[in-house]
């Protein structure tokens, strides 16, 4: 963020940008599942 | 053979059950008694709330499902629970006949969700009062059809005031009422309609981005950021006003009254307004052999069924004690008796409560959200299954535990929606493992926005919907 309240020009073009995004979509499903998954070992 | 009975089919107590048909459905007796006969995807009623959804694509029928997995099912409400040895049962009201039921148990799973008490705000709700909710699918069916209306009146021009966020003190659940209040601004985006509405965030949090959980702390690129800016960044970004430290005390038709931490009393004015009810236990009536009341042994004095937590720390001494924190969710009196969701009692909030000069506590509920919910369901059933195989249970995973991913959808669109994507680790911070003032792991917690959470969001509802049909793989398929 460019400052404590506002998104930057350059954040805002990456949260649309696409193939960015696919990649984010990616990234996170794995962080998600890994960390999840690790809760049926309790 | 046992017989397990598990009352309430929702994130909680449906999990259970599949785990529970899963491991002993074929040897012993699984019963789930649920006064609706269907399942509902609760985090997709947000998009129902706007339209964006047909509210029968969020819904599955209980008993197809249950017959596949050796689970018998009870189309009741549960009204008694008789807990004493020797004679245990609950009683309940079958859905349609109002016929009285007798069901006996050895091992007992409550998981009802909560009783919605509008009645803790008066004026509050669409049921005799003025405003919406979408905590039950007939709710957001309602929310939808008042909010359309506004539409409308904005089409033909009229400015509209819209009020979202906590109807009450100690209301929790803010991340649903977030989601709603973006997907709302969203669709006025999408219609051409947006400079008509003036929307405002109203809520108990201590502080923005707080939702009932003390904020999301994350480190990215060595400097810790904190959701309160990032929400004051969407918020300011979506032109979204916000009043936080505010108790909504009691709604008239178009008027919103609320005490702040300051002790001000004051009047916020709305055309449409979505606020969340407090949650409450539901009022099972708890009868001991002799016919007494023993609720004070099995539930608290909101009806949250008391577990293995330590209560009545005061915060302070709470933060910093973890192990606070159920971690297998039985009675200690009645250790035959589970709980699950967001029917067990926690041992105190987690987000800073405060108490103003006019002695009016203004604090967050601890949220059980779907995920925790889910988690708690399988703890439970496969310590149940446990204990009737080898007598001793395994299983346990307390809150300061626990890992959260919430994703916050604006908007359905899988090409122009967007979504605020939350991972907290642990939802109840853990000072004595995590060795920072925020007592979270700040390397998994995550806060990002961007289109991949609304696809996400879009893949959540048919995954877990997937999951909960107990169709192939369900297992893999995390709570
Ligand atoms: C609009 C909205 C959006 C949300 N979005 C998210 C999200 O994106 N992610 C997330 O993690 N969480 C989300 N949540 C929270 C999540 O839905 C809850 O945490 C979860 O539903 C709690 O599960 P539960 O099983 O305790 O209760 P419920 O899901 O409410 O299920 C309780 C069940 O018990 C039944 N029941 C009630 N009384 C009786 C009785 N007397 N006898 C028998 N059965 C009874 C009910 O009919 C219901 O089926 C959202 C909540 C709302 C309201």
């Amino acid at each position: 963020m460019q400052n404590e309240q506002e998104f930057s020009k350059a954040e805002k073009f990456w949260m649309n940008f696409k193939l960015y995004q696919l990649w984010r979509f990616i990234v996170l499903n794995v962080k998600i599942y890994t960390i999840a998954v690790q809760s049926k070992w309790h | 053979m046992a017989k397990v009975l598990v009352i309430g089919a929702g994130f909680a107590g449906h999990t259970a059950a599949l785990y529970l048909g899963d491991t002993l459905g074929k040897s012993h007796e699984i019963t789930v008694i649920s006064n609706r006969d269907v399942f509902g995807y609760v985090p997709s009623w947000v998009w129902v709330g706007v339209g964006h959804m047909k509210p029968e694509q969020t819904v599955f029928k209980l008993k197809p499902v249950y017959d596949r997995m050796n689970v018998k099912f009870v189309h009741a409400a549960a009204k008694e629970i008789h807990p004493d040895a020797g004679d245990q049962y609950v009683v309940g009201e079958e859905v349609g006949t109002g016929k009285e039921i007798r069901l006996d148990y050895d091992y007992l799973v409550i998981a009802p969700g909560p009783l919605l008490n509008f009645a803790g705000t008066p004026g509050l709700g669409p049921e005799g009062g003025f405003t919406h909710s979408i905590c039950s699918l007939p709710h957001a069916m309602k929310a939808r059809d008042a909010y359309l209306a506004q539409c409308e009146r904005m089409k033909k021009g009229e400015k509209v005031k819209i009020v979202i966020g906590t109807g009450h003190p100690a209301a929790t659940c803010q991340g649903a009422a977030f989601e709603y209040i973006i997907n709302v601004h969203k669709d006025l985006l999408k219609k051409g309609l947006r400079d008509k509405a003036d929307i405002l965030w109203l809520s108990n949090e201590p502080a923005l981005g707080d939702f009932g959980v003390n904020g999301v702390q994350v480190k990215r690129n060595g400097i810790v950021q904190k959701s309160e800016e990032f929400i004051k960044a969407v918020f300011n970004d979506h032109g979204i006003r916000y009043q936080v430290q505010t108790g909504v005390t009691k709604v008239e038709e178009g008027k919103i009254h609320w005490q702040n931490y300051e002790g001000e009393e004051g009047t916020t004015d709305f055309d449409f307004s979505m606020l969340i009810p407090q949650f409450k236990g539901q009022p099972f009536k708890y009868i001991g052999k002799d016919g007494s009341d023993i609720s004070a042994k099995l539930v608290n004095p909101a009806g949250f069924v008391l577990v293995d937590g330590k209560y009545g720390l005061p915060y302070p001494e709470l933060t910093q004690t973890p192990e606070a924190w159920p971690a297998q969710y039985n009675n200690p009196t009645y250790q035959n008796v589970f709980s699950a969701g967001i029917a067990f009692a926690p041992p105190g909030p987690i987000s800073k409560p405060f108490t103003n000069k006019n002695n009016l506590a203004i604090a967050p509920a601890p949220p059980r959200t779907g995920m925790v919910s889910g988690v708690i369901g399988r703890v439970v059933a496969m310590n149940i299954a446990d204990l009737i195989t080898t007598g001793k249970m395994t299983h346990s995973e307390r809150m300061t535990e626990m890992v959260a991913a919430c994703i916050a959808s604006m908007g359905d669109s899988l090409w122009d929606g967007n979504a605020v994507t939350i991972v907290m680790r642990p939802v109840v911070p853990d000072r004595k493992k995590y060795k920072n003032e925020y007592g979270r792991d700040l390397f998994i917690s995550h806060l990002e926005m961007g289109v991949s959470g609304a696809w996400m969001k879009f893949m959540l509802h048919y995954t877990f919907i997937w999951k909960f049909k107990a169709l192939l793989g369900w297992k893999l398929i995390p709570e």
